[in-house]
């Protein structure tokens, strides 16, 4: 099983690679997005008192509104190219989901990797601990990779529209994105862990959640 | 005839809805049941 | 219990007509709050709390849809969910209502607040991911599993993140219900409107069910 989720992984990772079609997408998002705060608001226009709120906030609102631009194309692109019945028989259904939702995950840390360094820089973000950010960043790919992942197999089976999959992911995102806020204000005050703990741990029980559940429900969905 | 501003009025209205929503609500229960019946 | 349906329906009747005169002259005026508006806690904490209980009946009858695809099943939840969406819509509009006139502000991102209108938005994206299947069955086992999804990832909003929420503003709302229910008699009439509220949504959800089987039977009947 383990084998064949790396082989869907592998595969969406090479066809990745040539096209880059989902990767330009939400670093061309993010970046322009980026690019226009950090022109508006710069190091020096924010009070420093309300740094820490909205820095958190503005981040996370520019790699989560990136992600949802790019993470629904595992599903849709199988649909629209029709390779997708071809890929119910070759492989089974746990080991689809395995790898593109790993696959959601490096794309979403390819994101991260760029954007965050970069924020910080253009808009003077000094976070006081960089490895609490770092395993909140973890944590919050993988939470926001499992809830995207299974409702871009929901959208996929439906019209497979963007917007579709903007609607239904905002709910269940929200917890995890405020949760993320908070995490990351807190890493960005202290370097010590027990300050992030609560959100680590609110976010990874969200992934848990979240991975467990689509085990039942992945298949239920995918073999409809 | 208690003051314009006074809570009877406001009490009164809403006794008014939930009254027009029952009737309604009844309507609908025998009309279905009518439905059911015949079939 | 056909036979006690009409004395249950009549006894509602008169009951909610008990309870909306109770509300506003046998409870007492509440201490600590401008005028009368206290009062509206009458109405809106059943509201949030029949939108509650929707959730839940939709979660049941999703799960049993999954697991046994009764288009039944599939009715009910749709059927609970219309409801959840009205009464979240009721909910969210006369929490707004008191917090303006109790705060000034038509909204103020309390916990609570926020909780009730992510249900809301929960119970919209499933309408509009239902719009999107034109499929019974599909639509059927889509919503359902977006509506278990969705289920899990609550708890998260409504517990954990209160936690680790930073408290821009103060939780008067909830501390203030604290003091509210220490009067007996209020509390008699909130507990009598959650019960009046709780009736009216089985009635209707009945109604509801009801009216799409007969609707389900008739088209079976002219399709078959």
């Amino acid at each position: 099983m383990l084998a064949e989720a790396l082989a869907v992984l592998a595969k969406e990772l090479r066809s990745e690679l040539r096209s880059r079609v989902a990767l330009n997408a939400i670093l061309l998002f993010a970046l322009t997005t980026l690019v226009a705060v950090a022109y508006q608001i710069g190091p020096y226009r924010i009070h420093e008192e309300d740094r820490p709120h909205l820095l958190a906030a503005l981040l996370w609102i520019i790699l989560f509104f990136a992600a949802t631009s790019g993470l629904a194309r595992v599903f849709v692109k199988e649909e629209d190219a029709h390779t997708a019945k071809t890929l119910r028989l070759a492989a089974r259904a746990g080991a689809v989901f395995a790898g593109k939702f790993a696959f959601n995950v490096v794309l979403l840390g390819t994101l991260e990797i760029v954007v965050v360094p970069l924020f910080c820089v253009l808009l003077g973000y000094r976070v006081a601990g960089p490895s609490n950010l770092v395993l909140l960043l973890a944590a919050g790919t993988v939470a926001l990779a499992a809830v995207a992942t299974m409702v871009a197999a929901i959208i996929s089976r439906a019209s497979g529209s963007g917007t579709l999959f903007a609607v239904l992911t905002v709910p269940l995102a929200l917890p995890l994105l405020v949760m993320l806020i908070q995490g990351t204000r807190a890493a960005a005050g202290s370097a010590e862990l027990a300050a992030v703990l609560p959100a680590l741990r609110g976010i990874v029980s969200l992934a848990g959640v979240t991975l467990v559940s689509s085990v039942f429900l992945f298949p239920v969905v995918w073999h409809d | 005839m208690p003051e314009p501003e006074s809570l009877f009025w406001v009490a009164a209205v809403t006794v008014v809805i939930w009254v027009g929503i029952f009737f309604y609500c009844l309507r609908l229960d025998r009309r279905l049941h009518q439905l059911e019946r015949g079939e | 219990m056909t036979r006690w349906k009409p004395v249950l329906v009549w006894l509602l009747g008169v009951w909610m007509v008990v309870v909306c005169w109770a509300a506003f002259f046998y409870a007492p005026t509440a201490q600590g709050f401008k005028g009368e508006s206290a009062r509206i806690v009458f109405f809106h904490v059943p509201q949030a709390w029949v939108a509650v209980v929707a959730f839940c009946v939709n979660l049941v009858a999703s799960i049993r849809y999954l697991r046994g695809r009764d288009p039944v099943d599939d009715i009910r939840a749709a059927a609970a969910a219309a409801l959840g969406l009205l009464f979240s819509v009721l909910a969210t509009i006369s929490g707004s209502i008191f917090a303006k006139i109790m705060w000034g502000s038509f909204w103020n991102w309390d916990p609570r607040e926020v909780s009730i209108a992510i249900l809301l938005l929960v119970y919209a994206a499933y309408f509009a991911l239902r719009q999107a299947v034109p499929d019974e069955e599909r639509r059927g086992t889509l919503s359902a599993a977006y509506a278990v999804l969705a289920f899990v990832t609550m708890p998260f909003l409504v517990f954990v993140v209160p936690r680790i929420y930073w408290s821009l503003h103060p939780d008067t709302l909830i501390n203030t219900s604290g003091r509210i229910d220490m009067e007996s008699r209020m509390l008699q009439v909130l507990l009598g409107s959650v019960a009046g509220f709780t009736g009216l949504f089985a009635w209707l959800y009945s109604l509801s069910v009801r009216l799409a089987r007969a609707d389900l039977r008739r088209r079976q009947q002219e399709g078959g």
